[in-house]
Order: C-alpha cells, then structure tokens, then sequence
C-alpha cells in the first residue's frame, strides 16, 4: 500500500514542483509584461494630453508603475502585476479623459458653427427689406 | 458565468445572513456603482461594449471574492472593475460626440449646398429679369414708335400743317354759307377726324380762330369770323369734346393768306383754323399781331 502510495506522492510533487516552477516563472513574466504595458500606456497618455486633462490621475498611474517596479525588484511578483495594472488602467483613464475634453469642446464649437450658419442661411431665405 | 455570479452572490447573502454586522467593502460599492452608471449610459453600448464586459467582469471576481470571504482579493478586481467602467464612459462620451460632429459635417454641407444653389438661383432669376425688362424696354419702344407713327398717320389724315404754334387745320369757306355762320350739314362730317384725334388725345388743347377777307366793313367780319369760330367749337363740344379745352376767336379780315384783290385770293382768307396744341396740354399762344 506505502509503495504505490508513495509513486503517487513523488510523481504528485513533481508534477507540483514542476506546476509552481511554471507558475513562478510564468507569473515573473507576466509582472514584467504588465509593467511594459503599463509604461506604454503612460508614454501614449503623457502624449496625449493626458498630464493636462487629469494631472492626479497620471500621477498615480506614474506612482503606482514606481511601485510595481520596486515589488518586481524584489521578485514580489504578484503586487508588481497588481500595481502594473492599476498603473495601466489609470493611464488609459487619464488619456481617455483628455479624449473626451478635446472631442466635448470641437462638438460644442461644431455646434456654434453649424447654428450661425443656419441662421445665415434663414436669413438668407427672407425677403430683404 | 452567470450561473457562477448568482452562485457566488447566493453564497454572499447566505453569509451576509450569517453574519451579526454586515461586511461592507468601500471599493466593492464603488465598483458596483461605476459599473452600473456605465450600464446606464446609452453611448456606452454602442461605442464602449467591450470595456463594459472587462468591467464586469472585473466586478464579477470582486464580488466572488467578497462571496468567498476572501478580504484580500477584492479590492484589486473592484479598482480595476471601477476604472474600467469610467474608461468605457469616458470613450464612449468622446465617440458620440465624434459620431454628432460627423452627422453635423453632413448637415453643414447641405445647408451650404442649398446657399449656393439658391445664390445660382437668385442669379438667374436676377438674369432672367433682366432680359425680361429688356424685351419690355423694346416692347414699350416698339409700342412708343407705333404711336409714334399712328399720331403722324392722324395727324396726315387731319391735313395738319406744323407752325410755330401748333399743328394747324384749316377749314375752307366751303363749309359756311356766304354771310352765314352755320357749317353746312355736309362740312360737320368732315371735322369727324378731328373729334376722334380730340378724344383719343384728351391732353391737347385746340384754338379755333376765325377770319375773313376785307369785303365789308371790319365790325362785321370780326363778328362773323368770331361767329364761325364759335360755331366749330360749338361743334366740338356738341361731340364730347371739354370745352375748356376749346378756344375760340375771330380775327376779322386780318392774317390773310391770300391777296384780297381776287376771288380766288378772297376764298382762301375766309376760313377757320383750328391749332392743335402740344402734348403738354399748355394752351395756345395767342395770334400776335406784329
């Protein structure tokens, strides 16, 4: 009964050793990958008029990619893909708020131009006196 | 998935229940809250649609760790759940204002489509009056010529000579009996012309003036030839003719146009003028006798 128990128990830690190996090296990975991104992200929204249109949330994301950095320094794997991606969803948050100020303001500005003209335009239609 | 969320929030009340205080997570309802918000954003579902299933199910893992009690495991999911709903409103606020520019640009070309067609309009309008008004100059010239050759044709008609004072008709002695001043029924016809010119050209006036030869004494013929006058004008008025537009006067054997010493000289002298005044209506300068 011990010795076939025992197969199942060494193949049982292989097959675990192997898994959390995997997983290690995986989740290493990931952090890094997420903290690529999240730099990305910064770059593009700092690009994009982000820093302007929501100064506190491109701080955060800026902060929170610092301490990402420092967990994955330490191979504190998990908090680094964490903070990695809150970093990355605060850029994206950040340059999506400047997205929608630039594009509320040219629609607001659209609409003035488009209600001149057709002002003009029934004004146009009217008889001059 | 979502047999496993009402699974999972069956499970969460079911230990809510157990629970004496119930276990609150302050980024768990900020989670909830966004994503509902961004649920009820009608621009959301038509131009953030995947942002709003990555923020649920971000929420949906918030909730099964809140479900599972596990504290630690929620407040990562729940930021990410909150951050990626206002990312989906965010976008989608941008997009339909995008959408509302692109509608409006379609708008806006047409309004300018239909200024310029309508200046293309007015412009040949403008166009078309104007050679409307031209072919009117040359109709109201046509018609002025017309009249123009119509009054010459009258006035032919009437035997009319042009003089300083007017066009001036001359009526024989023929139409008066010797010593008589009625017009013979005969010489009324013959001044028809000169009625019908009268009346279609109410603007004129006329001077009928009388004269003689020298037989007789000069009382007389001045009295006769007033009388001749007089009658013509009678017949004038007596054809509808204004009478203040007549006048009449006898000038006696003065203003001959023939030599008296014969008959044939006599005859011409005795008759009646009738001057035409000018369009203006201005009367009739009176004979001088210089």
């Amino acid at each position: 009964m011990n010795k076939p128990l025992s197969k199942l128990a060494q193949a049982s830690l292989a097959l675990a050793a192997t898994t959390f190996a995997l997983v290690a090296y995986a989740s290493d990975h990931v952090a890094e990958a997420k903290i690529a991104v999240a730099k990305a992200a910064i770059e593009h929204a700092e690009q994009s008029g982000g820093p302007e249109a929501a100064p506190v949330q491109m701080a955060a994301a800026r902060d929170k990619l610092a301490l990402a950095e420092k967990a994955n320094s330490k191979h504190d794997t998990k908090p680094a893909a964490a903070w990695a991606d809150q970093a990355n969803i605060d850029a994206q948050v950040a340059e999506a708020t400047a997205a929608q100020v630039r594009a509320s303001k040219a629609a607001i500005e659209f609409d003035a131009g488009l209600q001149t003209l057709r002002q003009e335009a029934t004004r146009a239609t009217q008889p001059t006196q | 998935m979502n047999t496993k969320l009402v699974s999972a929030i069956s499970l969460a009340l079911a230990m809510a229940a157990c629970a004496s205080v119930p276990q609150t997570n302050l980024a768990l309802e900020k989670a909830r809250s966004a994503v509902r918000s961004a649920e009820a954003d009608p621009n959301v579902s038509v131009y953030a649609a995947v942002d709003l299933h990555t923020a649920r199910d971000e929420l949906d893992a918030a909730e099964a760790a809140a479900a599972a009690h596990n504290e630690s495991g929620i407040d990562q999911p729940a930021y990410l759940a909150a951050q990626t709903a206002r990312l989906a409103q965010l976008t989608a606020s941008a997009k339909a204002s995008d959408a509302r520019v692109a509608a409006g640009k379609a708008a806006r070309d047409q309004i300018q489509l239909n200024a310029r067609t309508k200046e293309v309009d007015t412009a040949l309008v403008a166009r078309d009056q104007a050679t409307q008004r031209a072919v009117s100059a040359d109709a109201a010239r046509d018609q002025a010529t017309q009249q123009s050759a119509a009054l010459q044709a009258e006035l032919d008609a009437l035997k009319a000579k042009p003089t300083d004072r007017g066009l001036v008709l001359t009526l024989g002695d023929v139409l008066f009996d010797t010593g008589k001043a009625d017009l013979n029924p005969g010489a009324a016809r013959n001044l028809d012309q000169l009625v019908q010119f009268l009346t279609d050209h109410a603007e004129r006036r006329v001077e009928i003036d009388g004269f003689t030869d020298s037989v007789g004494a000069d009382s007389y013929n001045l009295d006769l030839s007033q009388r001749r006058a007089d009658t013509v004008k009678a017949v004038l008025v007596g054809r509808g003719i204004d009478s203040t537009r007549i006048v009449s006067r006898g000038y006696g054997k003065d203003f001959g146009v023939a030599s008296n010493a014969d008959s044939g000289g006599r005859q011409l002298n005795r008759r009646v003028e009738i001057v035409i005044g000018g369009i203006d209506g201005a009367p009739v300068a009176a004979r001088s006798r210089s």
